[in-house]
């Protein structure tokens, strides 16, 4: 469904990806690991196009949409919930969601969406009109995660989302995920936390400073010893 | 007390208007971090486009309004476009010199085409007075100039809470890379609002021109209080903005009329370094962000 062919991309003179190929299946629940630096989240706002491409293309559907600007990219239903959560601190719960649902593609079936959201967080319908800057982390990530979902998306990407939550609260992230991923949504999730994301992912690659070390199921990438090698820097 | 009470509504009157001003202003800092010095002769702009849809046509400057409104929206484009937008991620003092440069442009291109001295744009309603009680006596221009300033941040505020587009200029403001996740043409919101701050101009310039003299230098003023105002409500907070253009327009009426002579003139500044020193976030401090 989403297919990275020898993708480069960096910033200024410094080129962070070099020759990236992945490809994630539709109804995939695809895990990015790397450590710090890897080059993880370039790689997903290169693919929401807010970084440019240097080299390379990114096929969706079998369409090229290499270069394709971020409203673009949110049209066709590629959504990314960014690292650090960035939710809207001086809107209510509510308009941050209404603006998860504020491209064409989502607006005739925001309502709808909106009230699938507050079925997966409940704590986000009970605090609807308070200030999205003064929740919690974890009910920042959950509020990022639901404006992601207003957005109708074809597949989820979020960056990084257990940094700074408590592990309780990581479980819970997972958890969603894992139930919407159950009901059919593709997901990507850039992630440090390797366990984690080992165990609930269907597919997983490992970036080591801009190159694909090593890709397969889960399993197979818990005993690989380039894992360990990307990680540790051994 | 007749005095203190008609200088208060007279204040308030003109201050409304002064809002109206600085929330253009405000609008476009708040949005696209530019502050926009040219702001005051671009409103000095749309007081001679009044003045030269009257001399060409004898447009009354309340009738003209309905087509210096939009030039002014479509001249405000063009400048993003063209000159602003370029130079958007560069340091700020670019941006800064670039809206100065566009001062002297301006200035001096009125200067050139209407000559340098004053004008006037006459129209029906100047004249007309108000009589509130049986001591307050106010002009009809002032009146008209409070409601639709009032309105139009009424209206402004609505679009801001209740509307995709105003919560799109919010989410623009308060974090661009996130706006264009959700899929905001950040680019696209700029533009719109920087042509709508150099189109409430035009507005704001029809609400002054009855009984003001008009010349080609008297945009830096409007620039400083704008400046001013904009410091007093915080920046980007709107309602303390408005709030910023009544407290400077009642100071400056009760210079005027309490303090003798030249030295009225100071009484507003006063005032502002006076707030700065007490309340150095703005009249209305933010929530926690």
């Amino acid at each position: 469904m989403l297919e990275v062919v020898g993708l480069n991309a960096g910033y200024g003179p410094v080129n962070v990806l070099e020759d990236v190929t992945i490809r994630v299946d539709e109804h995939a629940f695809f895990g990015l690991l790397g450590a710090n630096n890897a080059g993880k989240s370039t790689l997903i706002n290169a693919l929401s196009g807010t970084v440019a491409a240097r080299g390379g293309r990114i096929m969706f559907d079998g369409h090229d949409i290499t270069g394709l600007g971020p409203e673009k990219v949110v049209e066709l239903g590629i959504i990314q919930v960014p690292e650090g959560r960035l939710v809207f601190p001086q809107m209510s719960v509510i308009d941050n969601l209404m603006l998860g649902g504020y491209s064409k593609r989502a607006r005739g079936q925001r309502r709808q969406r909106l009230d699938e959201v507050f079925d997966l967080f409940p704590r986000l319908a009970e605090r609807r009109s308070q200030m999205a800057g003064t929740l919690s982390g974890g009910e920042q990530q959950m509020l990022a995660i639901g404006r992601g979902l207003a957005a109708n998306p074809r597949v989820l990407m979020l960056d990084e989302p257990s940094l700074g939550l408590s592990p309780l609260f990581v479980q819970n992230i997972f958890k969603a995920l894992s139930d919407l991923h159950k009901a059919g949504l593709t997901i990507l999730v850039v992630e440090q936390n390797l366990h984690l994301t080992l165990s609930h992912a269907t597919r997983c690659a490992v970036l080591e400073r801009g190159r694909v070390v090593v890709e397969g199921a889960g399993d197979e990438l818990r005993n690989d010893p380039n894992t360990r090698r990307a990680y540790l820097g051994l | 007390m007749d005095m203190f009470l008609q200088s208060l509504a007279q204040g308030l009157l003109i201050g409304s208007t002064y809002g109206l001003i600085s929330l253009g202003m405000g609008l476009t800092y708040s949005v696209s971090g530019v502050i926009n010095f040219a702001h005051g002769d671009l409103l000095s702009l749309g007081m001679f486009l009044a003045l030269a849809c009257f001399t060409a046509f004898g447009l009354d400057p309340y009738i003209s309004v309905f087509i210096t409104f939009p030039v002014m929206v479509a001249f405000g484009a063009l400048v993003y476009r063209f000159l602003i937008r370029p130079l958007v991620g560069s340091h700020v003092l670019m941006v800064i010199q670039l809206t100065l440069g566009l001062t002297f442009i301006v200035q001096n291109g009125l200067l050139m085409t209407f000559g340098g001295m004053s004008h006037r744009v006459p129209s029906k309603i100047e004249a007309d007075l108000i009589l509130l009680g049986d001591s307050v006596v106010l002009r009809s221009a002032l009146a008209v100039a409070f409601a639709v300033s009032v309105a139009l941040a009424g209206l402004l505020y609505f679009v801001l809470t209740r509307t995709d587009t105003g919560r799109s200029i919010r989410a623009v403001h308060q974090n661009a890379k996130a706006a264009a996740l959700m899929g905001i043409s950040v680019d696209r919101v700029r533009t719109l609002t920087f042509a709508l701050g150099v189109g409430l101009l035009a507005i704001a310039a029809v609400l002054l021109t009855p009984g003001t003299p008009l010349h080609p230098s008297q945009g830096l003023r409007y620039t400083v209080i704008s400046l001013m105002v904009m410091v007093l409500g915080g920046m980007t907070n709107f309602a303390g903005i408005l709030l910023g253009g009544l407290l400077f327009g009642i100071a400056e009426a009760f210079g005027t009329v309490y303090v003798s002579g030249t030295s009225g003139m100071i009484v507003p500044y006063a005032m502002f370094i006076l707030v700065l020193l007490l309340r150095p976030e703005g009249l209305l401090k933010r929530r926690a962000s």
